[in-house]
């Protein structure tokens, strides 16, 4: 049964799921429930955005407020996940990456890799991202190609509710680190999700638009802004396929390259930095696998290589947009040698 | 009679020990000890002792005072010129007060001021040979030493240094145990414990079901440590020409609570208390175990040795803080202009060497 | 004798296997040190000869419902904690024998059964790790506590410090265990620790500090059987300042022109196996022929050790991909 709620729901809504299926989840993070310590009232904020609100007192002892220590915090996640918790860590905004990018990436990402198979790590650490709230420079980047290049990690990026609570169910069921990335414009956004718990698989990216003429790969909030941008362009008689990736590690390189071999055109929209990032592994990989099936140059859209602007006009022009959009993928459309 | 000097040693190293685990025991910051040594700094120099003689620590003691003699300003006031005792290996250890004190004894320091707890004291007595002591407590294994405020101390250190009061009337001496085992010999100015344990370990004794026999030296109702086992049963103060012993048994008859640790009051069970009298030699009913001298675990001693303790009366001699001030105050010394009989008059420096 | 006075007197049987962990610590990391000068050791090692009271007279207190977390200079917690000798000498090796099937190496054996989480090559990586393991210990009420063995150099690291306090803020069953042997790679700890003691910052983390010599095993022993009790039984952390000295460099290779010949004296004074020879002889718990039997044992298991190890498989191209994820 589906009905319709908000990706924050979605997410609380895996959160609780989880948690009842299963005493050995926990969730911790700073303000996850909000309170601790202070005279009013436990559970004041649910997280920085309340998206784990109400789990503080549906599950006792099992929701941990954090001082404000990455390293230590995520750090213990990921320690108690080697002792057989299933930890869900909130890194509150990943930029704050750079204060515990150890324990991730040298620690919990290399454990089983180093201790020749011993090691079993199944952490969560979900993570806000992305632009377009003001929140300036360092409460606005989308890391996740940082994630994606470290062997051992997991990086999932889910942009609709159905999408989120799905993975973000997998996420704590799998047995790896995995690193959550939810985009902090979308919690607002409504869609239908089934009651019951289900959990979509990691490494199968998602067709949420079929069209015969470019191919659009893109993640997150912007598979909403390419949908956009491809009302638009059938109008004026371009059919996109828009192509969800969902997840970039595991990476689904076959609808990738399936889609390409049919439409022979692409475009790679990516709200990240443009360079090594998922614009520039996506190229590359057709580049290298589908060369044959091009019949114009891989078209790009991505943010400026610049930090995120805090003015609305600056950061209104710093994030992709339709129009942008619609204007690769006519070039590339109309592109003759 | 030559300028008057003070020697000033403090222990960097009390105040870390397991006590800090498994009693309430102070956690006495470093910083606090340097800022008591200024604080008698600025006294010693009230009363005319213009040299003062202080250990060097790697504990960060010395270095902070070193740093502050540096920093003053002319309008802080003065200190007298303290000399630094270098060029010496420092070992970390007890041996490090030992020798400092040694070299002062030589220099001729007329007092010599201990900053610590009890083994501080114990191990300054051990080489301050008949120069009078001050024992200044820093934190709570203070059996021995003054708790005192280190102004007041300074005050009264130098004022003996100087000749200003007379010793006799202010220096006493204290009482102290001897124990031997073969060919060891330890001493203690408070208490000797004799433990089942093995070894000497973390040193401290805080666990009064390891022991089995107690020898006070003193033992006063309102001093917190082993000594308060008996401190309540058989009271004996420091200048009582006594001591008392006794066994210790969890199924003793006689129980007593005591104060034995800071934070821990436990019931203790005691028998066969007995007086000391000095010289009488008394011996460890134990085959083997481990001897703590002012609670800290130090001599071993094994199945033949049978160790045997003797209280004796000529321990060091100690500065009463309380006589010193009194006897000022009753002499005027702090008076300006003085009214004490010139030979009671401070002495000021005719030539005033530059800090 | 109440229960306390039972705990603090130590069994023939743990006496006897105290000076056979250190010894087979110390035979271990004298004999890498020989075989490294051949050069037939791939990558760096960091020997913790000298240091052995500290790993065996913590992890003696300890069952397998403890974890540990360890440093480079791992291989002395990896024995302490009862990882198999000869699997890790085929891990310095490189083989396929090896704890880690040759893919960690020396500065990442572990042993997740027996509650070692690993050597580390990241200076301060293991307090947060413990950190996590100390709270499920909590959660799951096995009464089980967290070790995390760290350098003066890592005392100084951010992860260290919030370790400590998230320790103290949830009050976890953890141990912090500051092995301050003096040296940060070439900087010694006087310099380089602001404060007087490691010890000292404890306080600031609203836990015990302890100093304690770390070349006296009893002394270790005791201390760190207070500090583990105190954490089973809720009481939380606390952090325990060995000092002592490593009697080998940094690394193997390391020129050491940094020290001013204090290992010479240390070896003839301090020793810990020497130390702890002389008592036990002393007071009659074991008898020079029962510790010259061990070190026979000991010898002949090392040899064993190396002589397995060098004979052992490498790993081939069909491991190189093998175990970076459970399922991918």
């Amino acid at each position: 049964m589906a009905r319709t709620i908000t990706y924050r729901e979605a997410i609380n809504e895996a959160l609780a799921q989880e948690m009842e299926r299963d005493e050995s989840v926990i969730v911790m993070g700073e303000d996850n429930a909000g309170g601790e310590g202070s005279p009013g009232e436990m559970d004041a904020w649910g997280g920085v955005l309340g998206v784990t609100k109400g789990l503080y007192h549906r599950f006792p002892g099992r929701v941990l407020d954090t001082p404000i220590s990455e390293s230590a915090f995520i750090g213990a996640a990921i320690g108690a996940a080697t002792a057989g918790m299933r930890p869900v860590a909130e890194l509150m905004f990943v930029d704050f990456m750079g204060v515990c990018f150890d324990q991730i990436y040298n620690q919990a990402a290399k454990f089983r890799y180093m201790f020749g198979g011993k090691a079993v790590t199944p952490v969560v650490i979900r993570t806000m991202y992305g632009a377009g709230l003001r929140a300036a420079a360092q409460h606005s980047q989308c890391l996740y190609p940082l994630f994606t290049h470290i062997p051992g990690l997991k990086v999932v990026v889910p942009a609709t509710p159905y999408d989120a609570k799905g993975l973000l169910t997998q996420a704590i069921r799998d047995d790896d680190p995995v690193m959550f990335f939810e985009h902090k414009a979308l919690y607002d956004l409504a869609g239908p999700v089934p009651e019951e718990g289900y959990a979509l698989p990691f490494g199968e990216a998602n067709v949420v638009r079929e069209g015969g003429d470019v191919t659009i790969v893109t993640l997150g909030r912007m598979v909403h802004t390419s949908l956009e941008a491809a009302g638009q362009l059938a109008g004026a008689g371009v059919q996109c396929e828009v192509i969800d990736l969902r997840t970039t590690s595991p990476l689904d390189e076959d609808t990738v390259l399936e889609s390409v071999e049919g439409t022979g055109r692409l475009v790679v929209v990516d709200e990240a930095h443009p360079r090594c990032s998922m614009a520039t592994d996506i190229s590359a990989l057709v580049a290298r696998k589908a060369f044959g099936a091009l019949r114009a140059p891989i078209e790009t859209v991505t943010a400026p290589h610049t930090p995120v602007p805090f003015s609305n006009t600056l950061e209104d022009l710093y994030v992709p947009d339709a129009q942008r959009i619609a204007n690769a993928v006519k070039a590339v459309a109309e592109w003759t040698r | 009679m030559g300028d008057a000097i003070v020697g000033v040693v403090a222990n960097p190293l009390s105040g870390r020990d397991i006590r800090r685990l498994t009693t309430r025991a102070s956690v006495f910051p470093t910083a606090e000890k340097a800022n008591m040594i200024q604080r008698m700094l600025t006294a010693f120099d009230a009363v005319g002792v213009h040299r003062v003689l202080l250990g060097t620590d790697l504990g960060g003691i010395s270095a902070s005072v070193f740093r502050a003699i540096g920093q003053r300003r002319a309008q802080d006031g003065r200190w007298p010129d303290v000399e630094f005792l270098d060029g010496q290996p420092i070992r970390q250890t007890a041996q490090d007060t030992v020798d400092a004190v040694r070299r002062m004894v030589t220099a001729g320091a007329r007092v010599i001021v201990c900053l610590g707890g009890d083994g501080t004291a114990r191990v300054t007595a051990s080489a301050v040979g008949d120069v009078p002591m001050l024992a200044l407590s820093t934190g709570t294994n203070n059996a021995f030493p003054a708790v005192r405020e280190a102004t007041i101390a300074g005050l009264a250190a130098g004022l003996v240094a100087t000749g200003a009061v007379p010793a006799d009337r202010v220096v006493t001496r204290a009482k102290m145990l001897e124990v031997r085992a073969g060919d060891r010999v330890e001493t203690a100015l408070i208490d000797v414990a004799v433990s089942t344990q093995r070894h000497v370990g973390a040193r401290a004794v805080w666990d009064p079901a390891t022991l089995t026999q107690l020898f006070c030296a003193f033992a006063e109702p309102d001093v917190i440590g082993l000594s308060s086992i008996l401190g309540q049963l058989s009271p004996v103060t420091r200048h009582e020409p006594r001591g008392v012993t006794a066994r210790l048994a969890p199924e003793a008859v006689a129980q007593i609570l005591a104060p034995i640790a800071p934070g821990l009051v436990q019931p203790v069970g005691v028998r066969d208390i007995e007086w000391m009298r000095p010289g009488s030699v008394h011996p460890v009913d134990a085959r083997a175990g481990v001897i703590a001298v002012d609670g800290e675990r130090e001599l071993t001693f094994e199945p033949g040795e049978r160790p045997a303790v003797r209280l004796r009366a000529d321990g060091p001699r100690c500065v009463d803080v309380s006589a010193v001030l009194a006897e000022s105050a009753r002499l005027g010394l702090l008076r300006r202009p003085s009214t004490a009989p010139a030979r009671y008059q401070l002495r000021e420096s005719t030539v005033r060497r530059s800090t | 004798m109440t229960e306390t006075a039972e705990r603090k007197a130590l069994t023939r049987e743990q006496l006897l296997s105290a000076y056979r962990i250190m010894r087979a610590i110390r035979e271990f990391e004298e004999r890498v040190h020989a075989e490294f000068a051949t050069g037939e050791i791939p990558g760096f090692v960091h020997l913790y000869a000298g240091e052995e009271a500290s790993a065996v007279g913590v992890c003696s207190n300890l069952d397998d419902r403890d974890t540990i977390a360890s440093t480079h200079r791992g291989h002395g917690h990896c024995i302490a904690k009862g990882v198999d000798v000869g699997e890790m000498m085929a891990e310095i090796y490189g083989r396929k024998t090896g704890s880690c099937h040759g893919k960690g190496g020396s500065m990442h054996i572990a042993d997740l059964s027996k509650g070692m989480l690993g050597a580390n090559g990241i200076v301060g990586g293991g307090p947060p790790l413990i950190c996590g393991t100390a709270l499920a210990a909590k959660i799951k009420g096995t009464g089980g506590v967290g070790v995390a063995f760290f350098g003066d150099g890592a005392s100084n690291q951010g992860t260290t410090l919030e370790a400590m306090n998230l320790a103290s803020v949830w009050n976890l069953p953890a141990i912090f265990v500051a092995e301050n042997n003096g040296y940060a790679e070439t900087t010694s700890s006087t310099w380089s620790v602001a404060s007087d003691n490691i010890a000292d910052r404890a306080a600031g983390f609203g836990m015990p500090g302890v100093i304690i010599d770390g070349f006296d095993f009893f002394a270790v022993h005791e201390a760190a059987s207070e500090a583990i009790a105190r954490a089973r039984e809720g009481g939380g952390p606390t952090l325990l300042e060995m000092k002592f000295t490593r009697y080998f460099g940094h690394f193997e290779g390391d020129q050491q022109t940094y020290r001013a010949g204090e290992v010479e004296h240390a070896r003839a004074e301090l020793d810990c196996l020497k130390r702890f020879a002389a008592r036990t002889t002393e007071t009659g718990e074991l008898t020079q022929s029962d510790l010259d039997a061990i070190d026979a044992e000991v010898a002949a298991a090392t040899d064993r050790a190396v002589m397995e190890a060098k004979a052992a498989p490498l790993p081939t191209e069909a491991d190189l991909l093998t175990d970076v994820y459970v399922r991918y």
